[in-house]
């Protein structure tokens, strides 16, 4: 791949790894830095790049670090105990199950869930239900799964408990279960 | 019955939190028996977990 050539793939991905990082940072500006920072990386180090695997996962990798770098930076405003608090009060009525612990929904079935996956509108309804989640809970949870840090990994970065941190990814997999359970396996939505 | 029994020792709730636990370290040998049992008997939570593993996959697709 020429240079010209490598430079327009590689700004072709510019959207996606900007909804990345806002996503996980929750701060425009910030997130906007991070994309910058990564594409230049990039472009400078273009012969980084192996093509072993695909552009858009080697230039998520760039990102992952200049999103670490980032909220690292941001420790002035550091993720407080309190704020994760908030979000992750487990004694709290929990509505989806009853008080003996069962289910109060069980989860629906949701047919033939792989086809979801080769439908451009399905990671649409994906994107919608993880800007639901509350700011904290999806920046952990991103960087867990998308990002792909192992668990002491963001402890250390975020100076929270092993306990918080499962606390933090169960709930944000249970919401966004039940938000695609309710906007996508619900109800039809597949024949969208 | 007796399995039945054995397998609600752990409730669905709880089930679900070892579940996702699962996800992110490796489970001591005690709860993932306790979770085993549940799962047997549980067709809600073994549907919950194969939406889970459908989650984890979901998100690989959408970072690469």
């Amino acid at each position: 791949m020429d240079a010209a050539q490598f430079a327009k793939e590689t700004e072709s991905h510019r959207g996606y790894l900007l909804r990345i990082a806002q996503l996980q940072l929750r701060d425009r500006d910030l997130a906007e830095d991070c994309v910058q920072e990564t594409l230049l990386a990039a472009l400078t180090g273009q012969s980084g790049f192996s093509g072993k695997s695909s552009l858009k996962t080697w230039l998520t990798g760039i990102l992952k670090h200049k999103i670490v770098d980032a909220i690292r930076r941001k420790q002035r405003e550091p993720v407080s105990a309190a704020a994760f608090d908030e979000e992750i009060d487990l004694d709290e009525f929990d509505p989806l199950f009853k008080r003996n612990g069962g289910w109060e929904t069980p989860p629906a079935e949701w047919g033939d869930p792989e086809g979801a996956l080769n439908r451009r509108q399905f990671f649409d309804i994906m994107e919608f239900c993880l800007e639901k989640l509350p700011p904290n809970t999806a920046r952990v949870f991103m960087m867990r799964e998308v990002m792909e840090l192992e668990s002491d990994e963001i402890c250390k970065e975020l100076a929270i408990t092993a306990n918080n941190l499962w606390v933090i990814l169960y709930r944000a997999r249970m919401a966004l279960r039940q938000c695609l359970e309710q906007n996508w396996f619900e109800g039809g939505a597949r024949a969208r | 019955m007796l399995l039945r029994a054995i397998g609600h020792i752990l409730s669905c709730k709880d089930a679900t939190r070892l579940l996702s636990q699962a996800q992110d370290r490796p489970l001591s040998s005690f709860r993932r028996w306790r979770l085993t049992l549940h799962l047997m008997t549980c067709d809600a939570c073994t549907r919950f977990e194969r939406q889970l593993e459908f989650l984890r996959e979901a998100l690989r697709r959408y970072r690469t």
